[in-house]
């Protein structure tokens, strides 16, 4: 089973019916970034029949495109509405990679949304059995999906 | 159910057995802070009956402080064993509430632990979610506990 296309399909078809933005997935990479400068991350944990969590980055300019589009108005900084949506936007992502991974949806629950910014932050967490990081190109920019599983035996 | 009393309970409990240091609660916080300055905040979700997310939010020598007792060696910087140990905290943390709401009738998953740390960074969550925060005076300077939480009837 490859999370990467999980990761892959549900962003390209939450962009596109949510935010009407066409993006395009890129390779994983192979090391993941764990620092982020002048970047919004939303993020959103998995409990579960699968324990993770699930984020995505942007750097502020782009995070601001990705909110104007979803809410429909000009963003001219990283206020509470972009926080918000990109919280949102990783509820979203993660609701949709959870039923790829399992019909029963009662399998995997989310936890609340959250969000982070700032000029310099990283995120870091203990190694896990399963992490991916899939980067994304929009015509507002670059962003990355994060998502780091482990399966409960 | 008294949150703080949760928070209060199960912080004593990971720092008396655990972390082996003494960290004092004070009252319940009445303003939220979410800036943060040379500081790692370790986050982990939950699902279930209750939906919500935990955070520790520590000050950089806090948390070598704890860091140092938990591993029991000298922590001059922030490294990956300091992230790791954050992490791991709020997950003990985590742990004890689960056990908690258990006593009160509610079960809840978690997720796993993230470390967020950096220079300057702010957090946010959903603007309708409850939020209790008890903050802890260590010999180190304060560490603060907060759950934000939605879901329970």
């Amino acid at each position: 089973m490859s999370w990467e296309t999980h990761i892959a399909d549900a962003t390209v078809e939450i962009f596109s019916t949510m935010l009407m933005m066409e993006v395009s997935s890129q390779p994983p990479l192979t090391e993941r970034i764990k620092s982020h400068q002048d970047s919004v991350t939303g993020m959103v944990g998995m409990a579960g029949l699968y324990k993770g969590m699930l984020a995505i980055h942007a750097p502020s300019q782009v995070a601001m495109t990705i909110t104007g589009n979803f809410l429909g108005l000009e963003v001219d900084s990283v206020n509470d509405d972009v926080k918000d949506a990109m919280g949102e936007l990783a509820n979203m992502l993660a609701g949709s990679i959870k039923a790829k991974l399992s019909d029963n949806s009662k399998d995997i629950q989310l936890s609340i949304p959250s969000a982070v910014c700032g000029d310099s932050y990283s995120l870091d967490y203990q190694p896990q059995q399963g992490s991916s990081m899939v980067p994304f190109e929009s015509a507002g920019g670059r962003f990355l999906v994060e998502l780091q599983l482990e399966q409960q035996t | 159910m008294d949150f703080a009393q949760a928070i209060i309970e199960a912080t004593s409990d990971v720092f008396n057995t655990m972390v082996m240091l003494e960290a004092a609660p004070g009252m319940q916080a009445t303003e939220k802070t979410t800036a943060f300055n040379d500081a790692i905040s370790g986050i982990l979700g939950f699902s279930g009956d209750i939906k919500g997310m935990l955070r520790i939010n520590c000050p950089n020598q806090v948390a070598m402080a704890i860091t140092g007792s938990l591993l029991g060696m000298e922590v001059e910087e922030i490294d990956d064993d300091v992230r790791d140990a954050i992490g791991e905290i709020a997950n003990m943390i985590a742990g004890g509430l689960k056990i908690y709401f258990t006593r009160h009738n509610h079960i809840i998953e978690l997720s796993i632990p993230t470390a967020i740390g950096g220079q300057s960074y702010t957090v946010h969550s959903l603007a309708n979610a409850e939020w209790v925060a008890v903050p802890f005076t260590l010999a180190a300077g304060v560490m603060v506990v907060e759950l934000q939480f939605v879901g329970l009837k």
